[in-house]
């Protein structure tokens, strides 16, 4: 019974069944929201927010108030980097994907400092690089075109690339499997969670609790930047602040996932039900017959009853 | 007559059960002293008092009608004022605003009274202006002063209550005998004025000078309420540590300083750090040495500072003839120093995580581990546990799970899978029962017995005269004097302790 | 009995305790080397008519920091604000298109937009502090929503602001800029705030809130009541939007949320809640205003403009927490 009653409280579950009902939901209300097409697409959209949250689960989970603002810009660079070194062509591809991987861990490795070395709350020092690498995209924009995607990783982010699915939920798998690897089965992922529940204790412990810090917002950096280049190979061509839109739903995905923003709990499975499960509930609100108002404050509304199911902070009567 | 009434209160927090059955009789006009070891559940009592712990079973009367405290707003309405242990107060606020933060004086319905409010804050400073410090002021930042002062300023904020029944729950740990004494009068006036008050403190002395009654609670359990009058100190430390006394500390005298050998394993030379100066000392290898006092004599920080939490500032420090690289507890573990905390829920505990990674930090630091491979860990961990007796279900269960003691032989299991040359134990055994304290010493000397050098610091003397070869007497950050072989007796350590202090 | 000389506190010396007194002490620094920068690159730019315009553009983000400070106070946060701003925005435009335009319809408009301001903010208190969600997903979430009633009330920007509405905002009385009335109204109102029992009782929350709770003060209505000052200032700052845009736009107050806490924690105060203060905030919105301007007079070709922006808003943000924390320590 009380195995049950874990099972029901689990944030894996709670996200599953809310998929679910959601599914069914759309199906009812437009038939042929739940068609394997239609999910296809979803998981495709799902795929890239998840590949963020990786990164933001990776820096909420260490805690002392863990997060990372600048995801969406380390997106848009991302993209521009990407669509610029390969421009169009195929043979761009490995170049790309090694300037992205750079760009992004240079960025985290800025925030890893600042948060570290000078000590800046995280949400400070990643909302002022936010503003830098805005700047920044303003100039990059400027001075290069934005660049195409090679055909290719087109076709890796939309076609079926193995047994029936496209590259990129390929990918997702495998970066869920590499998450599960680091958090459970490396020394470094005990080490995450370590600082995550307790920094003094795991500094005690002989933990390095910088460098770890520091690695998490550089992964962070690099996830991110990953989406960045996926997401060019979805679009077909980069266009301004691509990467928005990811910046606060790559916290919620991590948010519905169980892992709570104080840090040291949860793990990346439940995020990538969560960012599955945000990705559902916007596709139901796009089919549905309703115009751009009535859709956002259903979905904040939405929100906000999904964030009741996660467990709400501890009253302050012991 | 009697004021406030408990009868079968009981509290758990999970799985553990902080009191099991609390009783308490406060008569109009009493200081009423409440007495048991850390962690018998005092505090919990208090709290349900006065409202910021939730009761799960039990009856409060006040006044002979029954009661629902249901938080610390509707405390002060009944008339129950406290004093916090761990201190409710506002460090960026100033000692005025603190004082009477619970009832801010009030000006047309939205702002503070400025002048009501100094008015009223100078009245509860001026009660202990002989003694305060010139930095207490009513316009100075709580956070500050020092500790002595902010306890102060916590008892001057429990005062300006002004309640009928005022709880102080450990109230004079940072004072000093001016302070105290101060303090007790004030106590004594209130008593006088037909207030009823709830004194806790660990010092016989101080229970003897102002209690009317006591009340002794041991395991969560009330176990006896006496005339201050009728008993002496040797009475209510017998009901307080029951039967078990000789579990914790055997009667055979410690064996034989020469049993060490005559290497040192750690030498320390004039080290100084925040809270200690110019301390020097040796150990040799199968040595425990101990290091004695009153609490907060520097003990604690000079075993940080050689486990590099913080570094000390000046000084040295060999270990064998290497110098010991100070620097962070990266490289004092990598040197072979260990250290435990008592604080295990700040410095030791790694909170909701599994005992297998609670157990394994260490022995993965060590062997630079990359992988962690459960099978593999569990091997290693398993002998670790069990040399310490430790209770689990499983490995992999939350190290949440298990009680105050067990949870610290986890944190001491870590050092066990390789074997650290030099242990540093900082006052292991607080607020853990009274078997693992035995499990713990049985391990501490066998450890000795293999040659590992221990530094030893106990907030409990007879752990210290019962298990240490030498003791080092620490007062004011200093060593005050050194008792080894017949010297070790609790007079001498007494002594030593209060002298010049 | 215990030696208290080594356990005395040691004192930040005289820079410290005047940054304890005073935390916007650094922001002012910065905002008088930017005054004489932007002096020394544009003589203009220091003229009165040149501040007014800085005043005028700035006095929205001034509100909005300030808003976002009350609820910073009691360490918690508010990324609605733009979202509320925006809705009160298109509030008063349609209310004041409606009612034809005349000056009691302009102030009949206002009052419904303190209002609207303060309804949000309860809604925010009451889901951050009475549902106990996180408050920044929490507000994320009621951002949305509260953007999307701003998009029901006008669906696309562009309807004007009444002449009369405009003209007072960015007109003169007695010789004197609208704006500075304004100014002086906030600095009174702000230092009334300061002296209520809220104010401080924020601030003690912030500082620890189970003492806070302990101490008998009731955390979750103090806390409802900095989300619904926030939300109050957020409306006022809605105004100063609309006097200076003389339009309604559902998303223009989106942009100024973030912006809004990089001015909190430029002025001085601590997001870790217990201490700052409204006057610091005031100073880092301006302080914005002043970077932006000293990289457009310093000739900043204007594609790299915002990047130097974005850099020197980042450095100025490292500056004032690596300063005031030495204050504070």
């Amino acid at each position: 019974m009380n195995r049950l009653i874990d099972i029901a409280k689990n944030p894996l579950t709670i996200a599953l069944v809310l998929i679910a009902a959601l599914l069914f939901l759309g199906n009812t209300l437009s038939p042929g929201f739940a068609s394997g097409g239609q999910i296809l697409r979803l998981l495709i959209v799902a795929a890239l927010l998840g590949i963020v949250a990786a990164g933001q689960n990776l820096v909420i989970l260490g805690g002392r108030e863990g997060i990372d603002l600048s995801v969406g810009g380390v997106v848009s660079l991302s993209a521009i980097v990407a669509g610029n070194v390969m421009n169009g062509m195929d043979g761009g591809i490995p170049l790309a994907i090694l300037a992205c991987v750079a760009t992004g861990a240079l960025f985290g490795l800025f925030n890893g400092l600042g948060v570290t070395l000078l000590r800046i709350p995280p949400l400070v020092m990643t909302l002022g690089m936010l503003g830098v690498l805005q700047g920044l995209l303003v100039v990059i924009r400027q001075g290069i075109p934005s660049g195409r995607a090679a055909p290719a990783l087109s076709e890796f982010v939309t076609r079926p690339f193995l047994l029936g699915l496209p590259g990129i939920i390929w990918l997702w798998i495998g970066v869920g499997l590499l998450m599960a690897f680091i958090l459970h089965r490396t020394v470094f992922g005990q080490r995450i969670y370590a600082i995550g529940s307790n920094e003094q204790a795991a500094f005690m412990a002989g933990v390095p609790v910088r460098r770890t810090r520091i690695a998490l917002f550089m992964l962070s950096g690099v996830f991110a930047a990953i989406a960045g280049l996926c997401l060019l190979g979805y679009s077909g061509s980069s266009f301004a602040n691509v990467g928005e839109q990811y910046m606060l739903p790559s916290i919620i995905a991590v948010v519905f996932g169980g892992t709570p923003l104080s840090g040291g709990k949860g793990g990346y499975t439940g995020t990538m039900a969560g960012a599955v499960l945000l990705v559902v509930l916007q596709s139901i609100l796009t089919t549905i017959n309703i115009d751009e108002s009535g859709r956002q404050m259903v979905f904040g509304a939405t929100l906000l009853v999904l964030m009741l199911f996660y467990g709400r902070g501890r009253g302050l009567r012991a | 007559m009697t004021k406030l009434k408990l009868s079968g209160v009981s509290k758990a927090y999970g799985a553990t059960l902080a009191l099991r059955r609390g009783d308490l009789e406060l008569d109009t006009g009493e200081v009423h002293v409440l007495i048991g070891a850390n962690g018998s559940g005092k505090s919990t009592l208090c709290k349900i008092v006065a409202g910021s712990v939730r009761p799960d079973a039990g009856d409060v009367l006040l006044d002979g009608r029954a009661v629902t405290v249901s938080g610390p707003r509707a405390a002060q309405a009944l008339g129950i004022g406290i004093f916090y242990q761990e201190l409710s107060l506002a460090d960026h606020r100033s000692v005025a605003e603190n004082i009477c933060l619970p009832d801010l004086p009030k000006q047309s319905g939205f702002f503070i009274d400025r002048a009501a409010l100094r008015e009223k804050a100078e009245r509860y400073i001026a009660l202990f202006e002989a003694v305060a410090g010139a930095e207490l002021r009513a316009d100075t930042n709580v956070g500050d002063l020092r500790a002595d002062q902010r306890q102060l300023v916590e008892i001057m904020k429990a005062l300006a209550t002004e309640a009928p029944v005022l709880i102080f729950d450990e109230p004079t740990s940072a004072l000093d005998r001016a302070q105290v004494d101060r303090f007790f009068e004030i106590l004594r006036d209130l008593r006088n004025d037909g207030r009823s008050i709830v004194f806790i403190s660990h010092r016989m002395d101080e229970i003897f000078a102002i209690g009317d009654r006591v009340t002794v609670i041991r395991d969560g359990e009330t176990i006896d309420t006496m005339a201050i009058a009728e008993t002496t100190p040797e009475a209510v430390i017998h009901m307080m540590v029951g039967e078990q006394e000789e579990l914790a500390a055997p009667q055979q005298a410690a064996p034989p300083a020469q049993a060490a050998s005559t290497d040192a394993a750690l030498t320390v030379e004039n080290l100084t750090g925040a809270g200690f100066r110019d301390v020097s000392f040796t150990v040799r290898r199968g040595e425990i040495l101990g290091l004695g006092g009153l609490h907060g004599q520097g003990q604690s920080a000079l075993l940080k500072a050689l486990f590099g939490a913080p570094p000390p500032s000046a000084g040295e420090a060999r270990i064998a003839r290497e110098r010991l690289r100070t620097d962070s507890p990266r490289s004092a573990i990598a040197q072979g120093v260990a250290y435990v905390s008592g604080d295990r829920s700040r410095d030791g505990v790694i909170t909701g995580r599994p005992i297998l990674e609670n157990v394994t930090p260490i022995h993965a630091l060590r062997n630079r581990l990359v992988l962690a491979r459960p099978g593999q860990l569990a091997e290693k961990a398993l002998p670790a546990l069990k040399a310490l007796n430790t209770k689990f279900a499983g490995l992999s269960h939350s190290i949440g799970s298990l009680s105050g003691g067990n949870q610290q032989k986890i944190v001491i299991a870590r050092w066990l899978i390789d074997k650290p040359d030099i242990l540093l134990l900082d006052d292991p055994t607080k607020g853990i029962d009274l078997s693992a304290k035995t499990d713990l010493f049985a391990l501490i000397r066998r450890l000795a017995e293999e040659g590992l050098a221990i530094v030893l610091y106990s907030s409990e003397d007879a752990e210290l005269l019962n298990n240490a070869d030498r003791i080092l007497v620490f007062n004011g950050g200093a060593v005050s004097r050194e008792l080894s072989g017949a010297e070790r007796t609790r007079y001498n350590l007494y002594q030593a302790a209060y002298e010049a202090a | 009995m215990t030696t208290n000389a080594s356990l005395t506190k040691q004192d930040g010396g005289g820079f410290g305790t005047l940054l304890r007194r005073f935390p916007f002490l650094p922001a002012l620094l910065i905002f008088a080397v930017l005054l004489v920068l932007n002096g020394i690159f544009e003589p203009n730019s220091l003229s009165f008519r040149s501040l007014t315009g800085l005043v005028r553009t700035y006095m929205a983000l001034m509100l909005l920091a300030v808003a976002q400070t009350y609820v910073v106070y009691a360490a918690d946060i508010d990324l609605s604000v733009g979202a509320i701003a925006s809705l009160v925005n298109v509030t008063i435009i349609v209310l004041m298109q409606h009612m034809g335009g005349g000056g009691l319809s302009v102030l009949a408009a206002l009052g419904v937009g303190v209002l609207v301001g303060l309804a949000c903010g309860l809604v925010n208190g009451f889901v951050v502090a009475a549902l106990r969600l996180q408050a920044i997903v929490a507000t994320f979430a009621t951002s949305i929503f509260f953007t999307g009633l701003a998009l029901v009330i006008l669906p696309v920007a562009g309807m004007p602001a009444p002449t009369v509405f405009w003209r007072t905002y960015g007109g003169s009385f007695l010789g004197i800029p609208f704006v500075f009335y304004a100014a002086v109204a906030l600095a009174i109102l702000l230092y009334l705030l300061a002296r209520t029992r809220l104010a401080t009782q924020l601030l003690a929350v912030g500082d620890g809130q189970q003492a806070a709770f302990q101490s008998g003060l009731p955390v979750t209505a103090i806390r409802i009541g900095g989300y619904a000052l926030c939300g109050v200032f957020a409306a006022l700052a809605a105004f100063c939007i609309t006097g200076d845009t003389a339009s309604g736009d559902p998303l223009v107050g989106a942009k100024m949320t973030l912006f809004s806490v990089a001015a909190v924690v430029l002025g001085g105060s601590a997001l870790s809640g217990g201490f700052g203060t409204v006057a610091g905030s005031v100073i880092a919105a301006l302080i914005i205003g002043l970077i932006n301007s000293l990289v457009f007079f310093a000739g900043t070709p204007s594609h790299w403009q915002n990047l130097v922006q974005g850099l020197a808003i980042l450095a100025a943000l490292m500056v004032g927490v690596l300063v005031s924390r030495r204050g504070r320590a």
